[in-house]
């Protein structure tokens, strides 16, 4: 069984910091960030510039170029509604780590993303929702066959496609957590791959609470079938907790020292 | 329908290790599939079969064998010499029996001159194997590192109890490659990586010893061990058991009853030399396809049989 796979969620223009540093192309936060997450083991790093209407092209191809020559081509997902920088990141992208992953597609106005991943054999995140939050698992899982299909007449691969359950905010929406974890279940049933924002089920929840609450709900997301998710690989509980289930899990070869690696 | 023959694909890759110089400098691992399974992958560099001798005369060792070395075993140097000239092994492997505290404890700085001679006198690579007192053996190889400064041996090995001494002596210090031991125990031998590397080993300059055991001798869990870390290694992409792994066969064959129980004693079992043959025989053969990169063997025949059977899987 594979090993969990870590998309780091730092470099996102919702931080002011980010926010400045692509629009000012001003490298050093970027790379800070970056090397942060590497060294705490993301194995993808999410690259989001935001919808980046006017110079998403050159933002994009600017910040792969950035991060890959730095940090020996580290795998990228490439996070813009906007598709024409999506395809300008892609040309540049070296796939000698991994294949690009386009975060994200959804059943609604996003599912051309899916084509777009096809026509540039990238991966690409699909989130199982059409507006807004899917009302049960039955909507759920129809938007999953639908993003599955439309994928594989295109000629993906059902791998190449990570398919996202949506994660609740567990503040509000605490009796559709459950929920979730079946949806997940589903899709493992189905051999596919998943992944999702952790980081949305303790959305609100005081700061020291936070890791405890990610920290739970990745073991049982696990334990489900999750094989991947966005989150903030500097987050030690959050980290250390994954790396346990993969040891359960017997993804990762066990040694006294497995915390370290 | 057409029969499409199915591939298992592995992502990891094991590590390619150079052990020596010049031309005679052998290299180990490198595939990324499982052992002689090369209809998955690329079967990386040829496994390597090296030959043992002793800084001692042989005394334990069987008749056939004393008698051949007999003109040569009293000298370390020209015993590595004759096996290079008539068996042309991979390596040597030159095990300090004379070293062991429990025996004739010799002093390291006496190994050392033993151990240059030989790297001196020959061209084939030189695997350097230890007493297996473990405080005996960090002394032995700190110096033997020292003074063999630029031949690029391997050190044989350190374990849990020593990997300190043994990987700063030999993979810091000196530019040698170390040997990490363990007892056929799949998280220690994980773990013991680990330290090393931690410690600032380099992975390409080290090689696992796993473990052994003669045949019939609980080999299954050998065999087990040796599988688990290579689909660990290959399958999960484990850099930390990307490592080739090399076997000391002859160490465990050779004394057990098999091996050792005289024709007087067990008429009815044979000639005893041909007993101790396949004991070797099998037991390198069974590690090969478990996974080992390179096995060191005793008999000459044990060498040449599986010099064969590595040919023939593999043409």
């Amino acid at each position: 069984m594979e090993k969990f796979m870590i998309i780091g969620e730092r470099i996102h223009c919702i931080s002011p910091t980010i926010r400045k540093a692509l629009a000012e192309r001003n490298p050093e936060p970027i790379l800070k960030r970056a090397k942060e997450q590497i060294e705490a083991g993301a194995d993808y790093l999410d690259l989001n510039i935001g919808p980046a209407e006017k110079d998403g092209e050159e933002i994009m191809t600017w910040a792969v170029e950035l991060l890959q020559k730095e940090f020996d081509n580290i795998p990228l997902a490439l996070d813009t509604v906007n598709k024409k920088a999506i395809e300008a990141g892609i040309k540049v992208y070296n796939r000698a780590k991994g294949k690009p992953i386009i975060n994200s597609a959804d059943a609604g106005d996003r599912i051309e993303m899916i084509d777009l991943a096809a026509a540039n054999d990238a991966m690409v995140i699909a989130l199982c929702s059409k507006q807004g939050i899917p009302r049960d698992n039955d909507e759920r899982m129809a938007y999953c066959t639908e993003l599955l299909e439309r994928a594989m007449t295109l000629g993906l691969e059902p791998t190449d496609v990570l398919f996202d359950p949506l994660f609740l905010v567990i503040k509000g929406m605490q009796d559709k957590q459950t929920e979730v974890l079946e949806a997940i279940s589903m899709m493992k049933e189905m051999g596919l791959k998943t992944t999702g924002g952790l980081s949305n089920v303790s959305n609100g929840a005081p700061k020291e609470i936070r890791p405890v609450l990610d920290s739970a709900v990745v073991a049982m997301a696990m334990q489900s079938g999750l094989t991947s998710a966005i989150v903030n690989p500097c987050d030690t509980r959050l980290m250390e907790t994954i790396k346990a289930c993969d040891i359960v899990k017997g993804s990762v070869l066990y040694a006294d020292s497995f915390l370290d690696l | 329908m057409v029969f499409k023959k199915s591939v298992q694909k592995f992502s990891g890759k094991i590590n390619e290790v150079v052990i020596g110089t010049g031309e005679k400098a052998i290299k180990l691992g490198g595939e990324n599939a499982m052992p002689f399974y090369d209809f998955d992958g690329n079967l990386g560099e040829r496994p390597k079969v090296g030959m043992e001798i002793l800084d001692i005369f042989p005394d334990n060792w069987i008749e056939p064998l004393k008698e051949m070395y007999k003109d040569v075993a009293d000298d370390t140097a020209k015993w590595a010499q004759f096996v290079e000239e008539n068996f042309n092994p991979d390596f040597i492997c030159l095990r300090f029996e004379g070293a062991d505290p429990n025996g004739l404890d010799k002093s390291v700085e006496e190994c050392a001159d033993i151990a240059k001679e030989v790297a001196e006198s020959i061209e084939l690579p030189l695997v350097i194997a230890g007493t297996n007192n473990h405080e005996k053996d960090a002394k032995l190889f700190e110096k033997i590192a020292e003074t063999l400064d630029g031949y690029n041996v391997l050190l044989l090995s350190a374990v849990e109890e020593n990997y300190k001494s043994v990987g700063a002596a030999g993979g810091l210090a000196y530019n040698h490659k170390v040997g990490a031991e363990s007892s056929v125990d799949i998280n220690l031998a994980k773990q013991l990586n680990i330290l090393l590397t931690q410690l600032g080993v380099k992975p390409e300059d080290m090689v696992m010893n796993v473990g052994c055991a003669a045949v019939g001798y609980g080999f299954e869990y050998v065999a087990s061990t040796m599988d688990r870390i290579r689909l660990a290694a290959c399958g999960q992409n484990d850099k930390t058991l990307q490592l080739p792994i090399i076997t000391p066969v002859s160490f465990e064959t050779w004394t057990v009853k098999e091996s050792i129980a005289s024709e007087n004693e067990m008429p009815e079992w044979g000639n005893q030399e041909d007993r101790g043959i396949a004991m070797e025989v099998s037991t390198a053969s069974s590690v090969l396809a478990s996974g080992a990169n390179a096995v060191i063997l005793r008999h000459p025949t044990s060498v040449e049989t599986i010099n064969m059977f590595i040919k023939e899987l593999l043409s």
